[in-house]
């Protein structure tokens, strides 16, 4: 069954103060993925 | 004194040829050859697509950059690759034409101790009967000309639409083995958001058409992410995505040809369909630019250099194997030629082993399956990696190298935004790790590390993708600590 998007969900998905900090989060989320580094894998 | 050529001022070889003048251009000659005098941020095309950026905001001329930074800019077109030079020429070369100016069509033999390839796709519309861009009203947003164009034409459906007229919108794949379906997402987002911000949403069937198995897949074989708290694989965040703002879809097509506005399709069961447009952007297939390669003696040796897609064969696994035997290991990991140690090839313009998710055949023998995309971060990165190893090789005197970033051991972090503005957006982010699954190492989460595969949906998305155009023109422009911005 295809997932629904509820009312609670949109309003979170717009408000301000919950996406700045997700917007950190995610930023925080991303130097760490890519602070992580590369490297081979032989 | 080394010479060092890169070819192509796109995101892999305006980062090369970057880092390589940082490192060792004031000893060394660093070149550039590539026959756009601009540099070009392509993911913001979609933005230029909506009419919600204007060329100006996304495209600069390279120039001042490379006067600043002191690079040569030949502007010229490789035509072909004699990596062991010729009876005159001891070095290997590349032979340019010039594209513009009095030079315009003379050809040049441009030596270089080291190459780096960072050519990308040609962007293979031939491959689809029909799919040419300002035919068949289709539109293109792989490049800046055509983003425009596709807003223009936009613009008019939309005046049409107020008039009161029905429309039908198709996005995806122009072809069974395309690829970038990120960037088709996006735009169907992103024309979803400006046809609700006119108020003719309910003038446009707008519908999704797509060579992935399932919706989310975007050529990686999807993945598990954690969504609004609950974990959610990408073919339930797409459906969930697409349901939420009527937008249908068609999975599992191979679109083999466009007539008459009409996209022509075989889907996996062997049905044959088509599906009628006003608008229509399907992203063509990706090949090689079709160069060829010659040795000292003239002899062709383009098999040696060039993999049967055109695309430039590195230290990856070419052995053909079924995809149950598909490893990480198959992935390159430096970049580097097999045949000739000093070429490389970053970003679009490496051949991959192989795909990524998995490949499958209609019961007529089509193969529909996403091709394996290479990004922005992973282009990025690999030439980085190939510029920290010619500075090491030149730097050493040896042609070991030794810095390494494979797929298969990187993370990234994609961003389909939709809008424009601080407050009216939407965005779905993604982090994955790494970028080709590795089964074997994490068994049970999709050959993902799960811890670093999240995925969010909201205006912070959104923010993140504005951010990102920024710092990415910040650091293409070379400004004060561009180095320090990641790939
Ligand atoms: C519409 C769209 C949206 C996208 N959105 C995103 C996104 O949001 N995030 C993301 O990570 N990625 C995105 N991508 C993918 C991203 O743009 C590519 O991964 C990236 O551009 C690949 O870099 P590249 O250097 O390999 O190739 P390119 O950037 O295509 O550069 C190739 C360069 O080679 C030059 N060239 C071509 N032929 C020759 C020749 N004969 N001689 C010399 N030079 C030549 C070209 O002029 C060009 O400058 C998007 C792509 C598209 C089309």
């Amino acid at each position: 069954m295809i997932k629904t998007i509820s009312k609670t969900q949109k309003f979170m998905m717009n408000c301000v103060l919950v996406q700045l900090f997700i917007f950190t989060y995610l930023n925080i989320k991303i130097l760490f993925v890519v602070g992580k580094g590369h490297g081979g894998t032989r | 004194m080394a010479k060092i050529v890169v070819l192509g001022a796109g995101v892999s070889g305006h980062t090369a040829v970057s880092f390589l003048n940082k490192t060792l251009g004031k000893d060394h000659e660093v070149i550039m050859v590539s026959p756009n005098s601009n540099y070009q941020w392509i993911p913001s095309n979609i933005w230029l697509g909506v009419g919600r950026m204007k060329r100006k905001h996304l495209v600069f001329p390279l120039a001042p950059i490379y006067k600043k930074a002191k690079i040569k800019h030949i502007l010229a077109k490789a035509i072909s690759f004699h990596p062991e030079g010729d009876s005159q020429e001891e070095k290997g070369y590349i032979l340019v034409e010039y594209v513009s100016g009095d030079n315009k069509g003379k050809q040049e033999k441009v030596s270089y101790d080291f190459l780096v390839n960072g050519t990308g796709p040609k962007l293979n519309f031939e491959a689809t009967p029909g799919l040419i861009p300002e035919t068949n009203n289709l539109v293109s947003v792989c490049t800046y000309t055509h983003a425009e164009h596709a807003w223009h034409e936009l613009d008019k459906l939309i005046q049409r639409m107020k008039k009161g007229e029905h429309v039908k919108i198709l996005v995806g794949s122009g072809h069974a083995l395309a690829t970038c379906q990120g960037a088709a997402f996006e735009y169907i987002l992103n024309i979803d958001h400006e046809l609700r911000r006119y108020k003719v949403r309910d003038k446009a069937t707008i519908t999704w058409i797509s060579n992935e198995y399932e919706l989310g897949d975007f050529g990686v074989d999807g993945g598990v992410f954690n969504v609004f708290g609950e974990q959610l694989t990408s073919k339930e965040l797409g459906e969930m995505v697409f349901n939420d703002r009527d937008i249908k879809w068609i999975k599992r097509a191979g679109v083999y040809k466009i007539e008459n506005n009409t996209a022509f399709y075989e889907t996996l069961d062997g049905v044959e369909a088509s599906e009628s447009f006003d608008f229509g952007m399907l992203i063509p297939s990706f090949s090689g630019h079709g160069f060829k390669a010659f040795d000292k003696n003239g002899n062709e040796i383009t098999e040696k250099l060039f993999a049967p897609n055109g695309f430039m064969k590195v230290d990856a696994d070419y052995t053909k194997r079924p995809y149950e035997e598909w490893t990480v290991q198959d992935w390159p990991e430096t970049y580097q030629n097999p045949s000739y140690a000093n070429i490389f090839a970053p970003g679009i313009a490496f051949a991959p082993p192989h795909a990524i998710s998995k490949p499958r055949k209609s019961v007529n023998g089509r193969a529909i399956f996403p091709a394996p995309p290479r990004t922005g971060m992973p282009s990025g990165i690999s030439a980085k990696v190939v510029a920290d190893n010619i500075t090491d090789m030149v730097k050493n005197n040896t042609m070991t190298a030794s810095h390494k970033g494979s797929m298969g051991n990187m993370g990234a972090a994609c961003v389909a935004s939709s809008g424009y503005g601080l407050f009216r957006g939407t965005g779905i982010s993604m982090t994955m790790t790494p970028i080709v699954p590795d089964y074997k190492k994490y068994p049970d989460t999709g050959g993902r590390e799960l811890k670093n595969t999240i995925g969010s949906y909201g205006l912070a998305g959104h923010w993140l993708k504005l951010a990102l155009h920024y710092m990415f023109i910040y650091k293409a422009k070379l400004k004060p600590f561009w180095w320090l911005i990641p790939e």
